[in-house]
């Protein structure tokens, strides 16, 4: 079962911490967004591997988008 | 024993075999095939929901017909009356309640059975002032239209319908709308005249519908793009999103829970078995000590209040504050949170309205405020001035100062600006208990030395090691517990320490809402 890591705000991509294929624990970060000077984490949802890493650094996304999928 | 009914006198047969049958004829609302045709849309009668939220109802109008009549004027039958309310008992309490029928008419109002003074609608509104209960109001309908002239014989002014008791009520009574199908026009208009909206995820709200949007703008839009619950609950129209009917009643009625019969009672404080002093180590691991680092509201309100206690309202909208209902140590109150995962927790034009509209309800229910203030300032940029937001954050920091319940803010972290004095009320006790991870001033230190000193810095042999040495002196200054030592700030404490003491307070105030009772007195007149 894939887990899909949601942007929790609105911001750009300030810093990809993990990419495709690592392995990732629960809660652990996948990528930093930066929103009005703050660090807005996205954390893997389950226990698994990045099977997709959908942002590069300086996107912008919106809140609810994709970021990265877990499996 | 025999179960056999004395007989009916002969002399009632005939008049009670008329009442019999003109109930038969209410009951079918707009016709079986109409009734179908909701069912298959997963929606729910006004009949059903109201036999669905209620454990009693006496209904008021119930042989209400009107003429229907065709495009040309010739009476095609008579209809039941398209509003359908009464005296009920819901969620264990008294109250006026009534709805739209979607079935006659798709719900429209008719000609001397308005919803307004005077008709059906109106009626239920007398129950609830004249009784001094809730409203509950599920709305289904589109509002007025164009048959209602062709019954009239003429047309007529909107305006000579009053709206009067409906606003009146907002300060007397809880006013609750559920939407579940389509609310347009009147009945959109109708349903935010309400202290709490709900609205199930397949139905849609508008001023005006996709026939009206074509011939106005000559665009054509779909029904949910214009006005669905994505849209609805976003815009702050309708307060909350529910899965479905049973949800919508369930959460209306969690929402009443919260608040008095009117505002001449107190709040209805519940037994709690959730001790004040529970231990809640796990706030430490929840608040970030980097200021940098956001966290969401819910995670730090949810240890502090009652457990399960924390209903949110509004969570769509104005997503900068987060606003809900909590009960602490059973008292019921009004929860109030920055929330630094949107916009870093600044207050822009749209989260100052949501707090105004909720710090309104709560002063005029006597829910005491609890304010958890992490905020860098009244959002700055083009898309915010394009908003107002110094209006309406002013209008934030009014609406505080003329609550008339007591606020104790919870000061977590940030406190800059203008907008601190919407965390608080500043005329009041202004009781705010820091944490230690709590910061303030006018400006942020860095963005402040650049402002306040730039030409001290440019003008300097070393402009750089001014620069730090300045941002080093007012660092110190702002160290917090300096403000801590010079009473600048009411008390600092152990986010631990958290519960106990606000309940406490919160207990002690109650001496003062039971003596404030009955309708706001507003200080002021007028909102800039």
């Amino acid at each position: 079962m894939a887990a899909k890591s949601l942007a929790p705000a609105d911001g750009l991509v300030w810093k990809i911490v993990k990419k495709a294929g690592d392995t990732v624990k629960q809660g652990e970060e996948i990528v930093i967004l930066e929103s009005m000077k703050m660090e807005i984490p996205v954390t893997a949802e389950i226990d698994g591997t990045i099977t997709k890493l959908l942002v590069e650094e300086g996107q912008a996304v919106e809140e609810d988008d994709t970021i990265a999928e877990v499996g | 024993m025999t179960n056999d009914k004395p007989a009916i006198p002969p002399e009632w047969q005939e008049k009670l075999d008329q009442f019999e049958w003109r109930r038969a004829r209410a009951r079918e609302l707009g016709g079986a095939r109409r009734i179908r045709r909701a069912h298959d849309r997963g929606q729910l009668t006004i009949r059903e929901r109201l036999a669905k939220a209620t454990t009693s109802f006496h209904e008021i109008g119930e042989f209400a017909t009107y003429d229907d009549v065709d495009a040309l004027g010739n009476l095609r039958s008579q209809m039941p009356a398209s509003y359908v309310m009464g005296l009920g008992t819901f969620a264990g309490r008294h109250v006026a309640i009534g709805g739209e029928d979607f079935t006659v008419r798709a719900g429209a109002p008719q000609t001397y059975l308005d919803r307004m003074k005077g008709g059906l609608g109106g009626f239920v509104e007398d129950l609830a002032h004249e009784y001094r209960i809730p409203l509950v109001m599920f709305m289904e309908g589109i509002g007025g239209d164009i048959a209602a002239s062709g019954e009239k014989g003429h047309s007529y002014l909107v305006s000579s319908l009053s709206w009067g008791r409906s606003y009146e009520l907002l300060g007397e009574v809880p006013v609750l709308a559920m939407v579940s199908g389509s609310s347009a026009g009147g009945t959109a208009g109708r349903t935010v005249l309400s202290h709490f909206s709900v609205m199930t995820k397949d139905s849609v709200f508008f001023a005006g519908g996709p026939p009206l949007v074509e011939r106005a703008l000559g665009k054509s839009v779909d029904k949910f793009e214009l006005g669905g619950a994505a849209v609805a609950t976003r815009s702050g129209a309708i307060d909350n999103l529910a899965e479905d009917e049973d949800d919508a009643i369930g959460q209306m009625a969690r929402f009443l829970s919260y608040l008095p019969q009117n505002v001449w009672q107190m709040p209805p404080r519940t037994p709690s078995d959730d001790p004040v002093d529970r231990p809640i180590d796990e706030i430490l691991g929840r608040i970030p000590t980097s200021n940098r680092r956001p966290y969401k509201a819910t995670d730090i309100i949810t240890p502090i209040v009652d457990v399960d206690s924390f209903f949110e309202i509004g969570k769509y909208w104005g997503k900068a504050v987060t606003t809900g209902l909590a009960r602490m140590d059973g008292i019921p109150v009004g929860i109030v949170a920055s929330n630094p995962m949107h916009l870093g927790g600044a207050m822009d034009a749209q989260a100052a309205e949501k707090q105004i509209r909720f710090v309104d309800m709560c002063s005029t229910f006597h829910l005491p405020i609890v304010y958890f203030a992490d905020v860098p300032g009244f959002m700055v940029g083009p898309d915010a001035e394009r908003a107002n937001v110094v209006r309406w954050g002013m209008r934030a920091i009014q609406s505080l100062i003329e609550a008339e319940v007591p606020v104790v803010t919870i000061q977590v972290r940030k406190a800059y600006g203008m907008a601190v004095s919407a965390t608080s009320d500043p005329d009041g006790l202004s009781l705010r208990i820091a944490w230690p991870t709590a910061e303030w001033g006018d400006l942020p230190v860095e963005g402040g030395v650049e402002a306040g000193f730039a030409r001290d810095i440019e003008e300097s042999a070393d402009p750089e090691a001014y620069r730090a040495a300045i941002n080093e002196n007012f660092k110190n200054i702002a160290d917090p517990w300096r403000t801590v030592e010079a009473f600048g700030v009411e008390a600092m404490i152990d986010p631990r320490e958290t519960r106990v003491m606000v309940a406490d307070f919160l207990n002690a105030s109650l001496h003062r809402v039971h003596t404030d009772l009955g309708p706001q007195r507003r200080q002021w007149r007028i909102r800039p």
